[in-house]
């Protein structure tokens, strides 16, 4: 019988007894925190925050599946916030919390990295984006990185405007629409224009 | 050298009793689901990937890599039509295994591809005796047991880790392996002649 036989003995004996729990490597958590746009769900990986949606953009389950399509991990509700999250959500300057981007390529990267570094109260148009990033011709491409962007107002998307050229240019599109990008900047003191074109793509 | 005996057709009560739930639970919610699948699956998983990687980081790092693997094959059948079916009609058990003896496979044939220069080292088939070092640092998740183990073929290896160190029936090793039962319990019995060998005699059986 396989039982009394020392070798299938010892074979069953290196079945590990003291098995680590996964779990925590495994999920990323999520919660609910109140922004200068309403309420935003906040997703976290345990390296630093990395996605970003409203609630009133995105219920629990959209949330949840954009996600699992851009990250490909799963998710679970915590209640531990984020250092820096709360006073960054409410527009202090001084608040960066630790961000972790995942699934990126090195142009989104890289297009992220160079909007994070706009001043609150001032903007820049897309093609300053562009150029920042050595790829001076790429404007529209950095208008899309942009237009996902996945943690607005932690990456301050919402200061990237078309290039200045008369009242007609507008502020831009946003990924929360045209009346939050307006919201955010008026709050944060940046000068604007005064017309919008909501339809309106990146400049050119 | 005599060839235990092995079971040869697959009793009910061997079958996997927690794969009906697990499923439900994928069914009823992904995330919800899978980590009711990590909680079910993550010690066999783990056994596994203690035994064909034989370090326990390299372990836990498999282990995690297989499960995400898992997760994101689970999310994009749900995203089509017949995912509800697919998941209905899901072995998990031998399914899972399987993720984590290709993740594996992968793993050391990109290690073959770019050779690793932080020093670590993902043993390659037929995998030679641990160094004197190696023993120390690991000694205790490798016994002299578990070194044998690690030289076999890795068929072999795999094979008898599913069979019998993780009790795991024929019927699925063989699903694992993609190979017929009888083929499987070929690899199970070669397996463990050879490691009778080893046992008897660590010196010979050459790399």
């Amino acid at each position: 019988m396989n039982a009394t036989d020392p070798v299938l003995a010892g074979l069953a004996g290196l079945a590990p007894t003291d098995t680590p729990d996964l779990t925590d490597r495994l999920f990323d958590a999520w919660l609910t925190a109140d922004s200068l746009l309403g309420p935003v769900r906040v997703a976290s990986t345990r390296d630093g925050i990395s996605f970003l949606r409203t609630t009133a953009e995105f219920s629990e389950d959209d949330f949840r599946a954009a996600y699992r399509r851009r990250v490909g991990r799963p998710l679970r509700p915590t209640d531990a916030v984020p250092d820096g999250l709360e006073a960054a959500l409410h527009g202090e300057a001084t608040a960066a919390p630790r961000l972790d981007l995942l699934g990126l390529t090195d142009f989104q990267r890289d297009v992220l990295a160079a909007t994070r570094t706009i001043p609150a109260g001032e903007t820049r148009p897309y093609a300053w984006v562009a150029a920042e990033v050595g790829r001076p011709r790429a404007v529209r491409a950095a208008g899309t990185v942009l237009a996902t962007n996945p943690v607005p107002l932690l990456i301050p998307c919402h200061r990237v405007v078309p290039s200045a050229t008369g009242a007609g240019a507008g502020i831009g599109r946003y990924i929360f629409g045209v009346s939050a990008k307006q919201r955010l900047l008026a709050a944060e003191g940046a000068a604007i224009a005064t017309a919008p074109a909501p339809e309106e793509g990146p400049a050119r | 050298m005599s060839t235990p005996t092995v079971d040869e057709a697959l009793p009910a009560s061997r079958a996997d009793p927690d794969a009906e739930r697990v499923a439900a639970a994928l069914a009823a919610d992904l995330d919800d689901g899978f980590a009711e699948l990590v909680r079910t699956y993550q010690g066999l998983v783990f056994a596994v990937a203690l035994r064909t990687t034989g370090h326990r980081a390299d372990a836990e790092d498999l282990a995690a890599e297989a499960l995400l693997r898992a997760y994101r094959s689970l999310a994009d059948h749900r995203a089509t039509d017949q995912g509800a079916s697919w998941l209905r009609g899901l072995a998990v058990r031998p399914w899972l295994l399987t993720i984590v003896v290709n993740t594996r496979r992968n793993q050391v044939r990109d290690a073959a591809r770019r050779p690793r220069t932080d020093g670590a080292t993902l043993p390659e088939e037929p995998v030679p005796g641990p160094s004197v070092e190696e023993r120390a640092e690991h000694a205790e998740t490798t016994g002299q047991l578990a070194s044998l183990l690690a030289r076999l073929p890795e068929t072999q290896r795999t094979a008898v880790v599913l069979r019998h160190v993780t009790d795991l029936p024929l019927a699925e090793v063989a699903e694992v392996l993609g190979c017929p039962v009888g083929t499987a319990k070929s690899h199970v019995s070669r397996g463990l002649a050879r490691l009778r060998t080893l046992i008897t005699d660590p010196s010979g059986e050459t790399p």
